[in-house]
């Protein structure tokens, strides 16, 4: 097996989990099981369940912990062994975070996470290893192109979270400079000060592996993302919406952002889901995006120009 | 994948009447009181993300009966509720209700 040596700047690889809170346990799976169609791979003591994309070759992730406020518990990145997380871990502890060490098997076969929290007010964890079980339904070697027994929008993968918070300059820079992230797109003022409003940030050639907008109140959860292929997908994902009477937010429609075609609904708690297929591509050589926060309408719904409320104020 | 789709089963309906409003609107028991409201076309309270998450549509029954299911605590802590605080997302109507809109929480 040939080992590959730090493929992104500093070992991180992609995103790897997120946990969402829910307030109902079986509500929450009728919405992200038999509706976005993430495959259940497994329960804990805790009552957290694991769920992924059929696409995924990691066992999980999405976790869902049902508790008395919605939101999100921590996002996590997968980094490419365990030396580069002790070589990022004191990365971060020179940067001046607050670093925590979480024990292997606190999450079901998941190794050891070093968690800390952004000046966006989120907590955000890097792991090297767990178990993975290759992609779902299909075999590993000459595998068929889908699996049968997928279910409602038959998500692809869990791509990306949107965070609202604070101090997004101060976040993205870290996640530049200690992390290795690059600004695939960004909003700035329209004024001279240039100042970031929104980073769209990505360590390998997606157009964001994790995005944040600033916003007064830290630490809140815009929405979490999944992977469909095809603009068609996307429309079929509005009908199951419709049939299921799922709170809708907006969509479908175009992103100006990451030019992704995308609809926008809520869990039963209250925490959005993205849909989204297309989108642009990013190399390290690529110059960041740029859109100016006077066309933030145009930038985040395309088609419509205007931004709604919700979309902006909206959060768990 | 049928959440909220139980409205073809017949059920009780009652009137909601909104403190400082002209109009009213009809609640069907199996049918949440925010989406009652915006089928009615009425904007008393502000719509989120209908599930008991974001805040947006508190509001304080005055009078009546109702079912409510879970709520963020972010949003409404238990004094909260005792005191008919509550997400309009969140209840289902038992009887008439006397409604008042709050201010969005700041929480």
């Amino acid at each position: 097996m040939i080992k590959k040596e730090k493929p992104m700047k500093y070992g991180v690889m992609r995103p790897g989990h997120v946990q969402i809170r829910v307030l109902d346990m079986e509500e929450a799976l009728k919405h992200y099981r038999d509706l976005l169609g993430l495959i259940e791979m497994d329960r804990d003591d805790q009552g957290r369940v694991y769920l992924k994309g059929w696409t995924e070759v990691d066992k999980y992730s999405v976790v869902l912990r049902e508790a008395d406020e919605a939101g999100m518990d921590f996002m996590g990145f997968k980094c490419v062994s365990e030396d580069v997380l002790d070589t990022l871990r004191h990365k971060l502890v020179d940067y001046g975070c607050e670093v925590q060490e979480i024990a292997a098997g606190e999450l079901k076969d998941c190794g050891r996470r070093i968690r800390f929290v952004a000046p966006s007010g989120h907590a955000f964890e890097l792991f090297a290893t767990k178990e993975q079980t290759g992609k779902w339904g299909i075999a590993d070697v000459n595998p068929d192109a889908w699996p049968r027994g997928l279910t409602g929008m038959a998500a692809t993968r869990f791509d990306h979270c949107l965070l609202y918070g604070t101090d997004v300059p101060a976040t993205a820079r870290l996640f530049q400079e200690v992390l290795g992230f690059d600004m695939g797109e960004q909003v700035v003022a329209p004024d001279d000060s240039k100042t970031l409003i929104a980073a769209f940030l990505t360590v390998g050639m997606k157009a964001h592996d994790v995005a944040f907008i600033e916003h007064p109140e830290p630490g809140k959860f815009h929405h979490a993302s999944f992977f469909l292929e095809t603009w068609e997908d996307v429309l079929r994902a509005a009908d199951l919406i419709s049939m299921s009477d799922t709170p809708i937010d907006i969509g479908p429609t175009r992103h100006g952002l990451t030019n992704g075609r995308t609809i926008y609904f809520f869990d039963p708690s209250g925490n959005r889901t993205e849909v989204f297929a297309g989108g642009n591509y990013h190399y390290p050589d690529h110059q960041p995006i740029t859109w100016t926060a006077d066309q933030l309408g145009k930038a985040i719904f395309y088609h419509d120009r205007v931004l709604n409320e919700r979309f902006l104020t909206v959060v768990s | 994948m049928t959440n909220n789709n139980n409205e073809h089963v017949p059920c009780e309906r009652h009137r909601v009447s909104v403190a400082h409003a002209s109009q009213s609107f009809i609640a069907s028991e199996n049918i949440n009181l925010l989406v009652n409201m915006e089928r009615a076309n009425q904007s008393h309270v502000l719509v989120g993300c209908r599930g008991g998450g974001c805040g947006k549509c508190r509001i304080q029954v005055l009078e009546g009966t109702y079912l409510s299911k879970k709520m963020s605590r972010a949003h409404i802590k238990p004094d909260d509720e005792e005191q008919g605080v509550v997400l309009a997302c969140r209840i289902f109507a038992r009887s008439d209700l006397h409604i008042i809109p709050m201010a969005i929480d700041q929480h």
